[in-house]
């Protein structure tokens, strides 16, 4: 059966061998004598000190990349005005909402706090100068530059763990240095250097930890484990798509652990249960607490009521210094209070004018008195709160959940109520009147209703309360939305009774109580910032991150989607300058990125046709070369397909940008790719050799003369396209008009001032 | 080796003798119908498996018949008399009391295809076309407009309900006979086909005139016929073999043009065949023309037979809707000229200059270009243009000369290819205009508005005709044809093309379609391409239907592309939530049900609401099936052996179908941005329904469980379930007259709100 004979060679593609005699154990490698000593490295020193001398010149060329006039442009550029203003708010300490967790920005706001900047500009628009606002900007954009330009020698390096040649290596970290969309994205004040800069680390962790896997709990082994927990959650600390490599990782992890659960690796349960209970705690427990420090981090720092308040509970900014919500004053039976709808912000009003009996489209209301929403503070806007006992006024009790109540409008002195009328605008609704007190008392029932507090405890309370208020009649709730009526109404907003009270757009809030006495204000306003559970206010940010991101689905001009990233249909234009005519436009490089989506048709197609070779009992890769094509080079392009693939389901706003991690893998698969094309054999054994491993044989690649001639074609059209797009990509120098045609290989890259 | 524990009828089973089960068990592998010539060794083989699987409550190598000869009958006739039982359990439990309410429930419909007028709805016409056939044996002249909630004339309505009745009482021998095929014993196949009986929603969405019961049933026929299929697999190209591939395809055709959701069971069944080629492939004795053929006689069964049917139903759907009606603006003018009662038939052919024309984008949704004296609140200020669905006056073009150049009116100008035109707007005089300000939404492209007249002469007015297509079978010389010729228009200044995509405007815009001069040219993009659909001219004679011929299987496209953007237009609207529809979330613990009509005290109030005990159990059976399909897969890592590798090649298969059903009939929703309401979830209830019985049966097949053990869950679980269905009888079959407020015990979940119209909503 071929199974068998398959499952012998991927065991043997283990490379870790157990000693243990119940088993029994393929012979076929490995028995010619050699020792352990002779391949603790496969390469030599003099390799070595090549390697280095390689790798220092790529840092060398990353760095003068990242900080080339990085002095220029002197104004705010694209979503700088984003997160330079968060830089700032953690230097003032005001609370702010953003999708992305804290990190990175936390990052930039130590910057600033470093070089001394004071968090007074709020980069308010794409333009601003950095100059005439004193905004200490180089400084600040050293930071994602300085990270942008280490991911460079860190793909070198983990390249070079997984045992790919110095060329192959050195070519991942041209591709990488060279790409115009990392240069430009990476020497801006943005998220994505860091977001790139700790998933490389992640990714160079897991595999020097997978290196060290011959001797597992050794203390390397843990150091690495450690490592990749940390970088991981470092990842996802940056931005939530940092879960990819979380994803990447754990597949990596779930599959290791597989093969260890085989019982022809000799592992007892109890072992095998300590291999799981380690990556557990190295790879989810302890993330997680990093994950959460940093979001401690965030509310110790940030202690003050800022623009970020509107997004969260009122207990959640009862926490802040100098929020209303900790003002919010107890309402009781018998006060005067105004109304306001959450959404539109208007108050509920009546004014002395009624419905029209008829209206435009022939249908009849009650002809009853107007209730509207308005905009401006009025004294129409006054209500007064009633009890729905006429013999019980409860006048100074507070206003609980679910009273009963009926509301008096106090300039015309007349009830509240809502009937089943269709209101002026929408049929579906009922329309909101009220009727004077003058009047007998039959229509009580219809003017009782119910009050829902949604938040803010269990008391009625201003500012802090929101409340549904629920017709006890005909179970509609109060509600208004921005259509206006018409003339005979003011253009005032309509107010009716909506039949789906579980909408979210049917709070109110009381904003204050007319004539409550000064002292009695004083004395509940003096109220000290309240406290809240951590893990209470980090579970809602969370949520309203999460709402809050799926919700981006505004169209923007320069959106696109996933499937034309890697063709790289699309740019977006960051900045302009009218009158230089300078611009920066976010593109990759062409050459690089169109060759990357080759090299991964590579892999697809290589696998592939190993895939199917095999099924049929053909095995067209040599032993050495098909692990280390599906070890390492398979490693990157998964890392490369779950990275990009999952972008497919999210309904948000994409840009091109949110294709850099992506990009990443892409390049160095590409440079995998030229190695498995054009460098015979493999370099090997690369890993630790352990207590339970035999000797094993060395193995050396060979690097042809071809592989430095194709390397070095590529490499030069890859610096030539990249120099012919740098002046888009840094903004330095104007193009005029033919310039800027020869460079719009595609017509849906849109230039400024291309005519 | 893999699944031999595949239980093959007995030809013998056919002539009405004891087979199945009973035969394989009770002769311990001694055939007493004497060696079968097909097949002997498998059979052979067969009888050694299920002998070795059942130990121990077969005891008796003789089935010992009772000396009375009613029992003795029934002993010997059990494997049809128990599934004709249930099936008539089934026609009595659907049928019964069909005609209680006499309006329409929910979105009940059958008029289309008896009127034969043209109307456009999301769903395939396999369905409509049988519900039509329904009204049409029931005496029904399509007159009725089936408005829900309306009362029912004198018109037969209780046979077609009847009718779609029939196809969801036939789910059930469907469930016993599929749960045979997949090797359950007796008691688990009969716990299927009562677990489908006695689910209070598949009960009640059968009993209107709705497509769901044909769906489901067409459903359950994909499954059937794929396990016979699956079953025939060691003989290769027997006649069954052929047979059951082929019904598979016929199947699948049936399913897909009912609702395109048959599409997910046909991925199923893609599924299980590409791992099967896969299989195949891997085995090196094979040889390859063999494998060819296996290839070739699916392709054929599982792609072309379907394709086929599919497109058979469209061809039937055309042909019967004859007349213009409701959906033609979904269809391209040329094919709404074919349809009977459609004025566009008369429209005089060739176009000329003075002509009166309307235009009609050929991109799918497309509008008719319009123009209103609204004007645009920011841009250009000027008139606005839009594509609008509506037939009105303000789509009226006259066509025009370049501003200075004269028209002849005695003579007849063609318009051809190249020439420059000017688009004048009949109702307010204004030209059709671009320049080079932004448009309103596609800040991208230039905005087209309303502007000038005749006496205001602007070079930004002129419009470059190209021809793109000529569609009919006349010379292609460059001459503009009313409907028949797609052309553009290429702004003559600018050089950007005409182009609407189907972007709305905002309220200002009445929501309209936004037009836009396009940069790009992009000149194949249906979105920039046009036609002339009314055309008006004294002038010209009248031409006829004859001239206007549209091609099948254009329509045919054309069709299937606006059905798949209508579907997916069916989005949720944010500000507004719909009391009827459900989160995907909601359905597989039923944490909803659904009120199908007005809930008045006069109505008939039928509550869609499956049977809480077989909904619950079923999902408990998907998490189980996971859970243990872990466990066998991490202690076969171990090397420990739980079942034997027949079962255990068995229970992945099973395991497969029926979970890889379930999802592939419920995730879609999860993704998809649509509307979804609880009867999405009908077919995915399907698959874990038998997966229930499959698990159930798996686990008390084991050794370790006594006879007494087995008895005593059997009769549990029967109990439950048949137990809860009458429990909630009478919320199936309609509550007639008020609510008791004794019903407020059925409310087992949160949100049920049989009783309470406002209820909070949970998301599990």
């Amino acid at each position: 059966m071929k199974g068998s004979k398959m499952a012998d060679s991927s065991e043997s593609t283990l490379r870790q061998r157990s000693t243990t005699p119940t088993v029994a154990q393929p012979t076929e490698t490995a028995d010619d004598g050699d020792r352990k000593e002779v391949v603790t490295s496969v390469f030599t020193p003099a390799e070595q000190r090549q390697s280095l001398v390689v790798l220092l010149v790529l840092s060398l060329i990353a760095f003068g990349t990242r900080f080339y006039k990085i002095y220029e442009p002197d104004e705010v550029v694209f979503d700088e005005v984003h997160f330079g203003k968060f830089a700032s708010y953690y230097i003032r300490g005001t609370y702010f909402f953003d999708v992305h967790p804290p990190l990175a920005k936390m990052m930039l706001g130590a910057m600033g706090y470093l070089i001394g900047y004071d968090g007074h500009f709020l980069f308010d628009n794409i333009g601003d100068s950095y100059i005439s606002n004193n905004v200490p900007y180089i400084g600040l954009r050293a930071l994602p530059a300085s990270l942008g330009a280490l991911t460079v020698p860190i793909i070198y390096m983990t390249m070079r763990e997984a045992g790919y040649p110095i060329l192959t290596c050195a070519l991942a970290g041209f591709l990488v240095t060279f790409d115009n969309m990392l240069v430009t994205q990476t020497r801006l004040i943005l998220l994505d250097s860091m977001l790139v800069f700790f998933m490389v680390c992640s990714i160079y962790s897991y595999v020097r930890f997978y290196k060290t896997r011959n001797n597992p709990f050794s203390i390397r082994w843990w150091f690495w484990l450690i490592a990749t927990g940390v970088s991981i959650a470092m990842t996802t600390s940056v931005k939530m798509v940092g879960l990819f490599t979380v994803a990447t990782i754990g597949v990596a992890v779930v599959w290791d652990l597989w093969v260890l659960l085989d019982i022809r690796r000799g592992l007892t349960m109890q072992e095998f249960m300590k291999h799981f209970w380690a990556r557990a705690f190295g790879l989810i427990l302890v993330p997680i607490i990093i994950y959460l420090f940093w979001f401690y981090v965030h509310f110790a720092v940030l202690t003050h009521s800022g623009p970020g308040d509107d997004f969260m509970s009122s207990e959640f900014q009862e926490t802040l210094h100098g929020n209303s919500m900790a003002d919010g004053l107890y309402i009781k039976y018998g006060d005067n209070i105004t109304i306001r709808h959450k959404d539109t912000s208007v108050y509920l009003h009546s004014h002395p004018h009624n419905y029209p009996l008829r209206y435009d489209d022939g249908r009849i209301s009650s002809a009853g008195q107007q209730v509207t929403g308005y905009e401006h503070a009025d004294p129409n806007n006054i209500w007064h709160i009633a009890s729905d006992d006429p013999n019980d006024p409860k006048t100074g009790q507070q206003v609980m959940h679910k009273d009963v109540i009926r509301l008096l409008h106090v300039a015309t002195s007349s009830w509240l109520l809502t009937h089943d009328v269709a209101s002026p605008t929408m049929s579906t609704n009922e329309e909101i009147t009220t009727y004077s007190t003058d009047e007998d008392g039959s229509r009580f029932n219809e003017t009782t209703f119910q009050i829902h507090l949604e938040s803010g405890g269990d008391k009625l309370r201003t500012m802090a309360s929101t409340f549904k208020l629920i017709h006890m009649d005909t179970k509609v709730a109060v509600w208004t939305h921005p259509q206006k009526l018409p003339e005979w109404g003011f253009e005032q907003q309509e107010v009716n009774g909506n039949k789906n009270i579980l909408q979210k757009s049917v709070l109110w809030w009381s904003d204050n109580i007319e004539g409550k006495d000064a002292a009695e204000i004083e004395k509940e306003a003096n109220k000290p910032v309240k406290k809240r559970n951590f893990f209470l206010k980090f579970a809602e940010l969370q949520g309203k991150m999460f709402s809050h991101n799926a919700g981006l689905t505004g169209k923007h001009p320069y959106q696109s989607s996933p499937i034309e990233w890697p063709f790289l249909i699309k740019g977006i234009s960051f900045w302009t300058h009218n009158d230089t005519r300078k611009q920066i436009y976010l593109i990759g490089n062409p050459i690089g990125m169109w060759v990357a989506v080759a090299g991964l048709a590579v892999i697809v197609g290589v696998t592939g046709a190993d895939v199917l070779s095999r099924r049929r009992g053909f095995y067209p890769l040599n032993y050495d070369v098909h692990k280390r094509f599906y070890y390492a080079t398979g490693f990157f392009f998964v890392g490369w397909a779950l990275h990009y693939f999952p972008f497919f389901l999210m309904g948000r706003a994409l840009f091109l940008h949110h294709y850099m991690p992506a990009l990443v893998f892409s390049y160095m698969v590409l440079a995998a790719v030229h190695g498995f094309m054009f460098t015979e054999g493999v370099d090997g054994p690369i890993s630790e050799p352990g207590p339970q491993v035999r000797p094993r044989r060395l193995k050396r690649a060979v690097v042809p003369v071809i592989a430095y001639g194709t390397a070095a074609i590529l490499m030069a059209w890859h610096l030539g396209s990249f120099l012919f797009f740098a002046p888009l990509t840094y903004g330095t120098s104007a193009i005029d008009v033919p310039g800027l045609a020869r460079r719009k290989l595609l017509s849906q890259w849109e230039f400024h001032f291309a005519k | 080796m893999y699944g031999s524990d595949i239980k093959r009828r007995n030809p013998a089973a056919q002539a009405g003798v004891p087979s199945g089960d009973d035969v394989m068990n009770n002769y311990a592998g001694s055939d007493p119908y004497g060696p079968n010539p097909l097949k002997p060794a498998f059979q052979q083989h067969q009888a050694n498996l299920n002998n070795r699987e059942h130990p121990s409550h077969h005891a008796p190598v003789w089935r010992q018949y009772s000396s009375n000869k009613y029992i003795r009958f029934y002993q010997e006739n059990d494997h049809v008399l128990i599934p004709a039982f249930l099936t008539l359990l089934s026609f009595w439990t659907r049928f019964r009391d069909i005609k209680s309410s006499n309006y329409v429930v929910w979105d009940e419909f059958g008029s289309y295809y008896i009127k034969g007028d043209f109307y456009f709805d999301v769903h395939p016409p396999l369905g409509k076309i049988l519900v039509g056939l329904s009204g049409a044996l029931a005496g029904y002249d399509g007159t009725f407009s089936f408005d829900s909630g309306a009362t029912y004339p004198d018109m037969g309505y209780g046979f077609m309900r009847i009718f779609n009745a029939f196809f969801g009482a036939v789910m059930v021998p469907f469930a016993y006979f599929t749960a045979q095929e997949l090797n359950m014993s007796r008691t688990a196949c009969i716990f299927a086909a009562v677990l489908v009986l006695c689910d209070n929603a598949y009960l009640t969405i059968s009993r209107f005139i709705l497509l769901d019961s044909m769906l489901l049933a067409s459903t359950c026929f994909v499954l059937y016929c794929h396990t016979r299929f699956r079953n025939e697999r060691h003989d290769p190209f027997s006649l069954d073999w052929w047979l059951w591939l082929a019904m598979t395809g016929v199947a699948i055709g049936l399913v897909s043009s009912v609702k395109l959701v048959g599409l997910f069971v046909t991925a199923l069944v893609g599924l299980y065949t590409v791992e099967e080629l896969w299989e195949l492939f891997g085995d090196l004795s094979l040889p390859k023309t063999t494998y060819i053929k296996h290839w070739v006689a699916r392709a054929a069964c599982l792609i072309a037979l379907p394709f086929s049917v599919y497109v058979a139903s469209f061809a039937l759907h055309f042909a019967i809707l004859r007349n213009s009606g409701p959906g033609d603006a979904q269809m391209s003018s040329l094919f709404q000229a074919g349809l009977n009662g459609n004025q566009f038939s008369s429209n005089p052919l060739e176009v000329i200059y003075g002509s009166k024309v309307t235009i009609k984008n050929t991109g799918y949704g497309g509008g008719l270009l319009h123009s209103h004296v609204q004007t645009y609140p920011e841009g250009s200020g000027q008139q606005q243009v839009t594509c609008y669905h509506h037939k009105d006056t303000n789509n009226d073009w006259i066509i025009k000369r370049a501003h200075g150049e004269s028209l002849d009116f005695e003579e007849n100008q063609n318009l051809r290819d190249g020439d420059i035109v000017r688009l004048v707007h009949e109702s307010t005089g204004r030209n059709l205009h671009s320049h080079r300000i932004k448009a309103p939404v596609t800040s991208s492209q230039w905005e087209v508005s309303g502007y000038g007249g005749d006496n205001t002469p602007d070079s930004n007015d002129e419009w470059i005709l190209e021809i793109a297509e000529e569609q009919s079978s006349l010379p292609r010389n460059g001459i503009l044809r009313s409907l028949t010729t797609t052309f553009r228009l290429r702004h003559r200044m600018l050089g950007c093309l005409l182009t609407a995509e189907n972007v709305n405007l905002p309220q200002w815009g009445f929501r309209q379609i936004e037009v836009t001069c396009d940069q790009r040219n992009r000149t194949s993009s249906p979105h920039s391409i046009w036609n002339v659909e009314q055309h008006w001219n004294d002038k010209l004679p009248p031409g006829g239907q004859s001239q206007y011929k549209s091609r099948f299987w254009r329509d045919f496209w054309h069709l299937n592309v606006a059905m798949m953007t209508s579907n997916n237009a069916l989005i949720p609207d944010p500000d507004k939530e719909d009391v009827l529809a459900s989160n995907p979330s909601q359905w597989p613990l039923l944490a909803v049900g659904l009120r199908m009509c007005g809930w008045g005290d006069d109505m008939v109030k039928f509550y869609l609401l499956g049977n809480p005990i077989v909904w619950w159990f079923s999902t408990l059976s998907i998490l189980v099936c996971g859970l243990s399909f872990g466990f066998y897969i991490i202690r076969r890592q171990r090397k420990l052996q739980d079942i034997s590798p027949a079962e255990w090649d068995h229970f992945q298969y099973v395991g497969k179908t029926l979970v890889g059903g379930w999802f592939l009939h419920y995730l879609p929703f999860c993704i998809m941005g649509r509307v979804t309401y609880l009867h999405h979830y009908f077919p995915a209830l399907y698959f874990s329904i038998l997966l229930l019985s499959f698990m159930m049966d798996h686990f008390l097949q084991k050794p370790s469980i006594s006879a007494k053990t087995r008895t005593i869950v059997w009769a549990v679980a029967f109990t439950a379930v048949v137990a809860t269905f009458l429990f909630f009888w009478d919320i199936s079959y309609g509550i007639k007259g008020p609510v008791d407020p004794q019903m407020r015990n059925r409310q087992w979940r949160a949100a049920w709100n049989i009783i309470d119209d406002h209820k909070p909503n949970t998301f599990i």
